[in-house]
């Protein structure tokens, strides 16, 4: 389970990027964060993987702190990022293999990451080449892929479909409702009201590090997500 | 974990161009160097040997009387040291040879007239090498350690597992290191086949211990500069700014502070210079050359009445006795005061040259590269103290001859108070040449060559250590954004 309560984060320039932000997100839930750029979307994510240290309140990670007990912590979440980073002299397995074993995975083999590379879809004659020479569409692939065989309860992404073309991005969705299906709890960051309305069983909106809007997907049922989107963001 | 991230960095730099490149410059380089400076060794070890025969030969022809006058000059030899190899130091610019007089010692020449300008400023040799040209190397990889992680974006997939960051840290500091040592200790291994098939002494236990303790000096060192590359690298957030900031570093570390060092130690402490020195000394002695010839003349004329010419040919008698005996006790009283005010103007040089090199010498340990050549050259035995060691045994060499040969040399110069001078030269007995103790120079041993440069030991120690502590707080307190 994904929760925040409270959590709040101030730069040291004095920026308030989140401001007493609650959520809750259960197994197989898809939680989407809706919000323009600079709403505090990213900095909500950096605190759950304790990249920056909070301001004030909690985020927990299948009730563990992620200021308190980060190492805990982030055993039970996985992160993919808009642009999966990932070391371009290595090939996808090497790639696979070492943040499997960063994950605490030490006994697989090879054919335990080719059968993860082609769930999600990566092409056979990609497995042993180097991530150089990938798209952006398989890198999110091999991110999803590092992120499933992490075997975390929880799935956190930040703007992960940004960039993709809209064939990859449906594969990538498909990866998603899969995930939901075993029971993952994931939140993700996103600008994509439309992909967001497909996938997700809470919306949340943020402006300017607040949570402004909470929407359940039967709330949003009878609704036009991008127009209460727009209304959301005119509002000053 | 500390496993899977040291195999990581390992990998990524054995599969990048960096380690083959870093390899083919560590086998291009160390082993040529190394065997260039053998062949060098070889030769001036061949004309050592040749110039001890030709002295030897010299002395046998020549005449008693001239050597104990002190007219031909006795040789006492400095032998290359074999690890010149690894460090050449000051082995060409100190003197192959002292000669030994009557009257004091005497540089020979040095083999510095042979080399170009461009080697003066610094041989092709392992020393520099490793202190120049791999220490750029190590930092330059080292620049993109954190930065190249926190740019490209992989250093937040990294965090995001349950890695603890002085764990990444350190993995990257052991990946790193071990991506450089490799093709340095390849090339390092390849050197001592090169020797160990030349006619160099490897199988000398001593020399061999050397040798491992500049194979561990090095990589010490290298492993410092990796720590420095790492503390500029985890405090900045871009390769480049990282890449750019490390040169500054290098720069400055390297090429302003040992050099600058001399320079400001001149300024804060200036001292006299050895051609004042010399020209104080020989002033000195002249003074009390003629008041002795004058105080001798003075007592001839009182024994021998004043018209008396000076003469070495005086009949026995109470006024000859008196004469000798007025004679040995001037001779013994001056010699004395000549030996006592030179003394006091070598020893107030000495100890003037002595605080200021302590000043350069410690100027020169904030950087990790001076350290390191002060360490390595004294391990080699071409350092500053075996220099002082040579000058030193050159010291003792001379007073055994004085002692054991030209003490037996009388020489009588006197100016008598009516005008006219007159001076005599006497030999009191013969010595045996093959009885006097040959000139002997060992260089430190490997315990002195450590005691001597704990401050290098500090200094390299200091940088190995301090550049992490910093890397890791700031490292722990980066925030991943």
């Amino acid at each position: 389970m994904i929760q925040a309560i409270d959590l709040s984060k101030r730069y040291e320039d004095g920026l308030l990027a989140l401001d007493h932000l609650n959520l809750r997100i259960t197994p197989g839930q898809i939680y989407c964060l809706l919000g323009a750029n600079g709403a505090g979307k990213t900095t909500t994510i950096n605190l759950f993987f304790n990249f920056i240290e909070p301001t004030s309140g909690t985020a927990l990670l299948n009730g563990k702190d992620c200021a308190k007990e980060p190492l805990e912590a982030k055993k039970y979440a996985a992160y993919v990022s808009e642009n999966v980073m990932l070391y371009g002299n290595f090939t996808a397995r090497q790639n696979l293999d070492f943040f499997t074993r960063l994950a605490g995975r030490k006994n697989l083999g090879k054919e335990d990451y080719y059968m993860v590379m082609r769930q999600v879809g990566l092409p056979e004659r990609a497995f042993e080449q180097r991530v150089k020479t990938f798209s952006k569409g398989m890198r999110q692939k091999l991110g999803i892929a590092i992120a499933i065989l992490k075997q975390a309860p929880a799935l956190l992404l930040d703007e992960p479909t940004s960039g993709l073309d809209p064939k990859a991005g449906a594969e990538f969705v498909d990866l998603l409702m899969t995930l939901r299906g075993q029971g993952k709890a994931i939140l993700m960051s996103t600008h994509d009201v439309f992909r967001a309305k497909e996938i997700a069983d809470v919306v949340g909106i943020m402006k300017e590090g607040v949570l402004i809007m909470e929407k359940t997907k039967e709330d949003l049922k009878y609704e036009d997500l991008e127009k209460l989107y727009l209304k959301y963001m005119e509002v000053s | 974990m500390l496993r899977t991230v040291f195999r990581k960095e390992l990998l990524e730099h054995l599969v990048s161009y960096r380690f083959p490149l870093f390899l083919v410059i560590c086998l291009a380089l160390v082993p040529t160097s190394v065997y260039v400076n053998y062949i060098d060794y070889a030769k001036r070890i061949s004309d050592h040997n040749e110039q001890v025969r030709l002295a030897n030969s010299e002395l046998s022809a020549s005449r008693m009387w001239e050597i104990h006058m002190g007219t031909i000059p006795i040789k006492g030899f400095r032998p290359p040291s074999p690890l010149s190899v690894f460090a050449t130091g000051f082995e060409s610019s100190l003197p192959r040879y002292y000669e030994f007089l009557a009257g004091g010692f005497k540089a020979g020449e040095t083999s510095i007239g042979d080399e170009s300008i461009l080697s003066v400023a610094g041989r092709f040799d392992f020393l520099f090498i490793v202190q120049t040209i791999l220490s750029l190397m190590v930092l330059l990889l080292a620049s993109d350690l954190v930065s190249g992680e926190k740019e490209l974006g992989t250093l937040r997939g990294v965090l995001s597992n349950s890695v603890p960051r002085h764990t990444l840290l350190v993995g990257k500091l052991l990946g790193g290191f071990t991506s450089v040592w490799l093709p340095f200790a390849i090339a390092f291994l390849l050197s001592v086949i090169v020797l160990a098939v030349t006619s160099f002494p490897l199988s000398d236990p001593a020399i061999a211990l050397r040798v491992i303790a500049l194979l561990v000096a090095a990589s010490v060192f290298m492993f410092t500069y990796l720590t420095l590359g790492l503390m500029v690298s985890a405090g900045t957030s871009r390769a480049r700014t990282s890449l750019v900031t490390i040169l500054l570093v290098w720069i400055l570390l390297q090429l302003v502070i040992p050099k600058a060092c001399d320079m400001v130690a001149s300024v804060l402490y200036p001292i006299r210079t050895e051609t004042v020195v010399s020209m104080q000394k020989s002033l000195v002695a002249r003074t009390l050359d003629e008041e002795k010839a004058k105080v001798l003349g003075n007592e001839y004329v009182a024994i021998f009445g004043m018209g008396a010419k000076f003469t070495t040919d005086l009949p026995p008698g109470p006024s000859l006795d008196r004469w000798n005996a007025f004679k040995s006790e001037t001779d013994r009283a001056y010699r004395e005061r000549k030996a006592a005010q030179l003394g006091q103007i070598d020893d107030a040089y000495g100890n003037e040259r002595r605080t200021q090199r302590s000043i350069a010498g410690n100027l020169s340990l904030i950087s990790p590269g001076a350290a390191f050549t002060r360490l390595v050259t004294d391990l080699c035995g071409t350092g500053e103290i075996d220099k002082a060691r040579y000058v030193e045994a050159v010291r003792i060499h001379q007073q055994t001859l004085d002692e054991a040969l030209y003490s037996h040399v009388s020489k009588t110069t006197l100016i008598l108070p009516g005008g006219g001078s007159g001076s005599s030269s006497s030999i009191d007995k013969f010595v045996d040449l093959q009885s006097l103790p040959a000139f002997s120079f060992r260089i430190a041993s490997l315990g002195e060559a450590f005691v001597g440069n704990l401050g290098s030991l500090i200094s390299i120690v200091f940088w190995l250590i301090a550049p992490f502590a910093v890397s890791y707080v700031r490292f722990l307190r980066y925030d991943v954004r």
